[in-house]
């Protein structure tokens, strides 16, 4: 095994234009169209440069687990700092004269980056969860001011995150609001079993006469992970009748395309720090400029209450901002890698995939899905004979993981379903695969796994808590 | 002004207590160091409304950011909880709570007055209050929390009544016998007050509230649950919740508490402890109760819950810990905000045992302060050509009154000064001059240049 890190994403290019991403195959890179930021064609990272941009990250730990918290290189932590400083050095003056501006100034690149029409329609938010309260707050309203008939439903993944299930029951379900959750088979082996059971769910929706207010789709789902075909989904709300598409890529940005036009969607949050190398945290929701959604609001409401989402979101009280300002920054680290986040994204897929593959071998198991349906993460099955029965088994497994291997990786407990012989995978690691990961990480994860199958380790051997 | 106490030398040796024999309080020259983060050559007096914090605090946040950043899902696990818990136990000692269930952090008192007021609007839309029943609020409530009011009671059907303060204010019995007014205002025609929302210390114009004897009027009056927003409370002067009494209990600690931007604690009574109180940002912590529920509110960066134990260890080096700074806060703004009218020939907002560590001081009236933009105009003028910062209220003259005023004519502005550890005397001395020099220059408001 060569250098720790992989040669392919990491060349000195001479030719400024490849910079660009401008290939054949990045096409679609909105990032291709904008002029550069710096006057001068930066070099490309060398293994080193990735090495100290991420040299805060405990280097004996096996980090494969981007999906969870995401990551932030020392460039963009650097800049962070300087304007915190900014800040507190003279708060007043950053707040009337600096703050708004360097918002917009995010929001009009994130526009750029997922084709959006306008800036207006994109509001900085700290993140998924904060998206989602706002979407479903509004959904609330409509239940308490008569605008939606008690027993009017929600529809939303069966996997869908847990933060987004239990503001569904706050914010709809206790409005008096109906929830369908659309299952969705794991391990998956096409897109076609998820919209049968979309189309499904919809119809479930729809009857006695039941209007679906809302379907809250996630382009990725966290835990088990796959990747959703949203517009194909939404397409089939639109002919359903559904008022409000919500699609909630917590892993969008930077993980999958993200095309608000091509997708359709009402309303599309995106976390930043997670795979968009962003500090923790920000996130972009984005709202289609339609009469249908003039009524949202951030839940908390300060003196910009009123003028619009984006506004209201810019300002909720004394805070530090400065993760909403660093996406500047963070586009310049970006455009260094080759074929920037176009680049980044394809190169983490293959990596994720091969890793994947190579664990499977190892340990006689399966992916969770087909390589085309999962991102820059996968689902890997794990032994049975590791005998993982139940959520808290998963938990403990991660737990010894952490403790005993010094890897970090989140294990999922899928059930066994009726009619399944012994056997069966029950417990799936989800690996994920960003800039600063190695081979390493992934032999790794595989040698202690191996580990504690030669040494006959059961779940049922680790202590209740 | 300084702290020339002579026991006071550069000891390196750094204690805790408070005795006062100990030469180990925080010398001069350690906190100009603290604070030499801050734009050199600017008149800060403006703690009030975005705070300040020490540099050893803001190494103690950063060595969290970093703990995060190194290995965050060990850090999620293991370590994040507890280090909210601890900060919760420390707030609980401070404010004489009873229990550290009664104490959530947050980010600001902003995010507190929606947590209170989603709970007020949920009661109305769901049929628990009548139509028109209503919340109390003062007129110079934050703006916020106004609009607040708007986007969960007003929408959901409540109706609201404004208590007008007098200001300039000479006693606590006009704030009290106004109140009460408001109280039967806002019964009259059947209707139930639901909430009183009281400051503790207003912000524009600012003044210490008597909240202990508005909240014992509320009881008496029979209104549902009494939420004080104490914005510049912790940290400007005595916080007892058991004393007060109020059902919700807001304070930010950024302010005046030394913590880095932004944290605050909700308190909430024991007894609504089980009731309805939710923050607005879902996670899967939901029905946990408010203080687990804060706790986790999504990916964020939490080290400004964190750093509580390194902001107690900081306020300890002063004489007297966070009394002692409280104390001469007060004493030296009081100083400085007569020396400030008596140069100017104007007058005080409020007795000096009406104010904590702000006070407003009467702008002269040849200035011709008589409108919004005229104060913020004045404010850019004094930040851009005299590095002052500091905030400007234009007073609203009442119909049919003359108002205070000085050998000139109506004063209708007034400058919040505020004085925290940092200041010095040359701070005041410059906007002092600087607003003598606008008038000798024979400058209005209106005729002030600004960028």
């Amino acid at each position: 095994m060569a250098s720790s890190l992989h040669s392919n994403n990491t060349q000195i290019c001479p030719n400024p234009t490849a910079l660009n991403g401008g290939s054949a195959a990045d096409g679609k890179s909105q990032i291709s169209k904008k002029p550069r930021l710096y006057a001068d064609p930066p070099l490309l990272f060398t293994p080193s440069d990735i090495i100290s941009e991420f040299s805060h990250h405990d280097p004996a730990v096996a980090r494969i687990n981007n999906g969870s918290f995401g990551c932030c290189p020392s460039s963009v932590l650097s800049a962070q700092n300087q304007l915190q400083l900014q800040w507190l050095r003279q708060p007043d003056n950053f707040y009337f004269n600096q703050l708004q501006p360097k918002i917009i100034q995010s929001r009009t690149i994130i526009k750029d980056i997922i084709n959006a029409d306008h800036v207006d329609e994109v509001s900085i938010v700290d993140n998924a969860t904060t998206a989602a309260a706002i979407v479903l707050q509004q959904i609330a309203w409509g239940f308490a001011e008569g605008k939606f008939c008690r027993g009017d439903a929600a529809v939303m993944l069966h996997y869908a995150y847990g933060a987004v299930k239990k503001s569904v029951e706050a914010y709809v379900t206790r409005a008096g609001g109906y929830v369908i959750e659309v299952p969705l088979p794991f391990p998956v082996s096409s897109v076609d079993e998820i919209v049968k059971e979309f189309r499904q769910a919809l119809r479930r929706g729809k009857q006695n006469g039941r209007k679906v207010r809302l379907a809250v789709i996630d382009h990725v789902t966290s835990m088990p992970t796959v990747v959703i075909p949203v517009k194909e989904l939404v397409t089939i709300c639109r002919e359903e009748g559904v008022d409000q598409v919500f699609v909630d890529a917590a892993h969008g940005i930077g993980c999958v395309d993200v095309d608000m036009k091509q997708i359709g969607a009402d309303f599309y949050t995106s976390n930043l720090h997670k795979w968009f190398f962003c500090p923790p945290s920000v996130a972009f929701l984005y709202c289609k400029k339609s009469t249908n959604n003039s009524d949202l609001h951030h839940p908390v409401v300060s003196h910009e209450y009123g003028n619009g989402l984006a506004i209201e979101s810019a300002w909720i009280g004394t805070r530090d901002y400065s993760s909403y300002l660093v996406v500047p920054k963070v586009l310049e680290f970006i455009n260094r890698f080759e074929g920037g986040i176009e680049g980044i994204k394809k190169r983490n897929h293959e990596y994720v995939v091969e890793m994947g593959q190579m664990l499977v071998k190892a340990w006689g198991t399966r992916l969770g899905c087909p390589p085309e349906m999962c991102s820059s993460m996968v689902m890997v099955g794990l032994p049975a004979c590791l005998g993982i029965s139940s959520d808290h088994d998963a938990l403990e497994l991660r737990t010894c993981l952490r403790d005993k291997f010094v890897v970090e990786v989140p294990i999922y407990y899928r059930p066994p379903k009726d009619g399944e012989e012994g056997g069966v995978v029950t417990g799936y690691a989800r690996i994920s695969y960003q800039v600063y990961n190695k081979f390493e990480d992934y032999y790794k994860f595989r040698d202690a796994i191996n580990q504690l199958v030669d040494n006959a380790f059961t779940c049922a051997s680790l202590p209740i808590s | 002004m300084e702290h020339e106490d002579p026991r006071n030398g550069e000891s390196p040796h750094r204690s805790s207590k408070k005795s006062k024999f100990s030469s180990n309080y925080i010398p001069e020259s350690e906190i100009r160091d603290e604070f030499s983060h801050h734009q050199p050559r600017v008149a800060r007096i403006n703690n009030g409304s975005f705070g300040s914090c020490p540099g050893s605090v803001l190494a103690a946040q950063r060595r969290w950011q970093l703990q995060f950043l190194r290995q965050p899902d060990a850090f999620y696990f293991n370590t994040l909880r507890n280090g909210i818990t601890a900060s919760r136990m420390i707030i609980k000692d401070l404010i004489n709570a009873d229990h550290v269930d009664e104490v959530s952090l947050v980010d600001n008192a902003t995010t507190a007055a929606a947590i209170v007021l989603q709970q007020i609007g949920h009661s109305f839309a769901e049929g628990k209050f009548k139509n028109n029943d209503t919340v109390l609020m003062l007129h110079c409530a934050f703006q916020a929390v106004k609009k607040s009011i708007q986007a969960y009671v007003t929408r959901a059907g409540g109706s609201v009544v404004e208590v007008r303060l007098p200001f300039p204010v000479n006693s606590e019995e006009e704030i009290i016998s106004e109140f009460k007014k408001s109280i039967t205002e806002g019964k009259s025609n059947g209707r139930k007050i639901r909430l009183a929302i009281i400051d503790h210390i207003t912000s524009m114009p600012s003044v210490v509230i008597p909240v202990k004897e508005l909240v014992r009027v509320c009881r008496e009056e029979g209104i549902d649950q009494v939420f004080v927003d104490a914005a510049h409370a912790i940290g400007s002067l005595k916080v007892d919740v058991k004393e007060i009494g109020a059902d919700f209990y807001v304070s930010n600690l950024h302010k005046w508490f030394f913590c880095p931007p932004s944290v605050a604690f909700l308190h909430c009574k024991k007894a609504n402890a089980s009731s309805d109180v939710h923050h607005p940002v879902v996670s899967h912590e939901y029905g946990n109760g408010l203080p687990i529920e804060s706790s986790w509110i999504g990916t964020r960066d939490y080290s400004s819950q964190l750093v509580i134990p390194a902001v107690l260890e900081f306020v300890n080096r002063f004489e007297g810990g966070i009394e002692g700074i409280m104390e001469r806060n007060h004493e030296q703004v009081v100083k400085m905000g007569k020396m400030l009218a008596e140069s100017w020939g104007t007058n005080l907002g409020s007795p000096p045992e009406m104010c904590t560590a702000m006070i407003m001081v009467g702008l002269p009236s040849r200035l011709c302060l008589n409108s919004e933009e005229d104060a913020s105009r004045l404010r850019s003028y004094l930040r851009d050509c005299h590095e002052v910062e500091v905030p400007i209220f234009y007073q609203v003259p009442k119909d049919g009154e003359d108002g205070v005023r000085d050998n000139d004519g109506c004063i209708t502005g007034y400058v919040r000064i505020s004085h925290q550890v940092y200041n010095t005397l040359d701070d005041y001395e410059k906007l002092r001059d600087a607003i003598n020099q606008i008038v000798k220059d024979g400058k209005t408001c209106k005729m002030l240049c600004i960028e």
